[in-house]
Formats: C-alpha cells, sequence, structure tokens
C-alpha cells in the first residue's frame, strides 16, 4: 500500500468513525472558542459546531489520513459559518477601522504621555482591559478579520495553518491578520476611553 | 549575496509583523533580532507589540466546551456508527 493512501474503504464505517471521534473531541473546546468568537453568541456557536461535526463526520472519507485534521476540521467550520451567517450585519464602525494605522496603541499611549511615566506601558493599558473587553473588542471586527484573528489568538495557528483552514492563500492570511490586529487595537483604545481607563491612565491613577 | 548585512528602522518596521509571529526566513529573523538587539527605539515598539499581542491571546484564551454540547456531539457520533 502507498503510504499517504486514503484509508476509506479499508475500515468498516463504524470503526471510520472512531477514528474520527477519536481525532475531534480533543478539538472540541478550541472548535467551541472559534465558533463563539465568530458567531458572537454561545447558542449560535453551540449549532455551529454540532454542524460542522456532522458534515465533517459524513465527509471524513475525504480526509487524507496523516495531514492536519486540525486545518481541515476548521475549514468545514468555518465554511459552515460563513455560509450561514455571512452578511447577516455590516458595522459602520468597520470601515473607521479598516484605516488603522501600525503601531495604534503604541502611539496613543505615547501621546498620552504614559511611555514616560511607566517602564511597561503596554501593559499598564492591556492590565485594565479585561477579557470581556477584549471579546467585545474582536466582534466589532468584519468577518473575514474576525476570523483570521480568531484562529491566530485562540488556536495559536500558524500563517500555513490559517489558510488551510480559511482555503486562502497565505499572503491573504498574512495581510488580513496584519490589519485585523492593528483594528483591534484602534477597537480596544475606543473600549478604554469608554471605561473611562484612558483618563484613569492620563491621571496616573491607574 | 544581495542580501544586506544590516536592516535599517524602516526594514524592521516593515517586518515587523511577521517577526512577531516568526513567519521570516531564518536569515531575516536573525537581521531583524541583530537590528533590535542595538536599536532601543525599535526594540522599544517590539516589546509593545509583543506584549498586547500575548495578553489578547491570553484574553480570549480557550472556553470550554459546554458539557451540553459534548453531551449532543457524542450522540449525533454515536447515531452516525448506527446510520451506516
Amino acid at each position: 500500500m502507498e503510504p499517504g493512501a486514503p484509508p476509506t474503504g479499508a475500515a468498516p464505517p463504524g470503526d471510520e468513525t472512531a477514528d474520527f471521534e477519536r481525532l475531534l473531541m480533543p478539538l472540541l473546546g478550541s472548535a467551541y472558542s472559534t465558533a463563539f468568537r465568530l458567531t458572537r453568541n454561545a447558542a449560535d456557536a453551540e449549532d455551529l459546531v454540532q454542524e460542522a461535526v456532522l458534515l465533517a463526520c459524513r465527509g471524513f472519507g475525504g480526509f487524507e489520513a496523516g495531514t492536519n485534521f486540525k486545518a481541515w476540521f476548521f475549514r468545514i467550520l468555518t465554511n459552515a459559518y460563513f455560509s450561514k451567517y455571512r452578511q447577516q450585519r455590516r458595522r459602520g464602525t468597520a470601515v473607521e477601522l479598516e484605516d488603522t494605522p501600525e503601531l495604534y496603541l503604541y502611539l496613543q499611549t505615547a501621546s498620552l504621555g504614559l511611555h514616560a511615566k511607566v517602564t511597561d506601558p503596554a501593559e499598564a493599558l492591556m492590565n485594565r482591559l479585561d477579557a470581556e473587553l477584549v471579546g467585545a473588542a474582536l466582534q466589532e471586527l468584519p468577518d473575514e478579520y474576525r476570523a483570521v484573528a480568531a484562529l491566530y489568538f485562540i488556536n495559536d495557528m500558524t500563517y500555513d495553518d490559517i489558510a488551510a483552514s480559511l482555503d486562502v492563500p497565505i499572503g491573504t492570511v498574512r495581510s488580513r491578520l496584519h490589519r485585523a490586529r492593528r483594528m483591534l487595537q484602534r477597537a480596544l483604545w475606543r473600549a478604554a476611553q469608554e471605561h473611562g481607563i484612558v483618563a484613569d491612565l492620563d491621571a496616573g491613577t491607574a | 549575496m544581495t542580501e544586506p548585512e544590516r536592516y535599517t528602522c524602516e526594514d524592521v518596521f516593515r517586518r515587523l509583523d511577521d517577526f512577531l509571529d516568526r513567519e521570516l526566513g531564518p536569515t531575516e529573523m536573525e537581521l531583524v533580532q541583530r537590528h533590535l538587539d542595538s536599536c532601543e527605539q525599535c526594540a522599544r515598539e517590539h516589546r509593545f507589540e509583543a506584549r498586547v499581542i500575548d495578553s489578547i491571546r491570553g484574553k480570549l484564551a480557550h472556553l470550554r466546551a459546554p458539557d451540553l454540547l459534548v453531551k449532543r456531539v457524542s450522540r449525533l457520533l454515536e447515531d452516525e456508527k448506527h446510520r451506516r
């Protein structure tokens, strides 16, 4: 038998499903986390994961043994998401976010004078932004940026794995991710302003 | 060899995101690192960005899959085993 030959047909169907289950179950937490960031709510995230599991299970014959199961499964999950939820809404704020320059938070905190006041200005700011605010900032990104950011931040994926998961070229992943990070920085700064964190940092009471 | 032996601040700035993600080739990684070791301004920017990324990563960390979802998925897979 050739190496890498598809296992399809070799094993009885029940066994194949058992193989699938063995590969899938350790990924459920990250699948749910990613689905939650994509759909923005728990109920839709659970539905999306179940839909992806069913599609993946039935399409498991198409998975090439020995290749990256995680990327293969996440591709099915993100495809399911995009076909179901895409274009559901467009936020006006997204346009503004897309123009965010590089080093956005660095420059904002510098002009606040924070760099002269503390040894680690990034930490001084980020310590004040809790998980809920960071999650909310991610929600502001348009779909295609949010998907890349979720795979990158939650799953610690390389550009290659993200490209395989989203079925886009690696150059697209690179430019979207870099941009997504800048957009996220701007959304975080706005959250910091709205929650009085910037004022606190400015007054030195952080 | 056309590869320059040293990077300018501009060279490093353009590669900062890729450097942070370790997505540059070994030579470029080395050249950026060498610049950061000798340029305090670029090193500050790099430290800041790295810290922000780490912090976001920590705060968006894994949510646990709800027990009910795990049960539903298990049941769904059981059904699939008997379906064929």
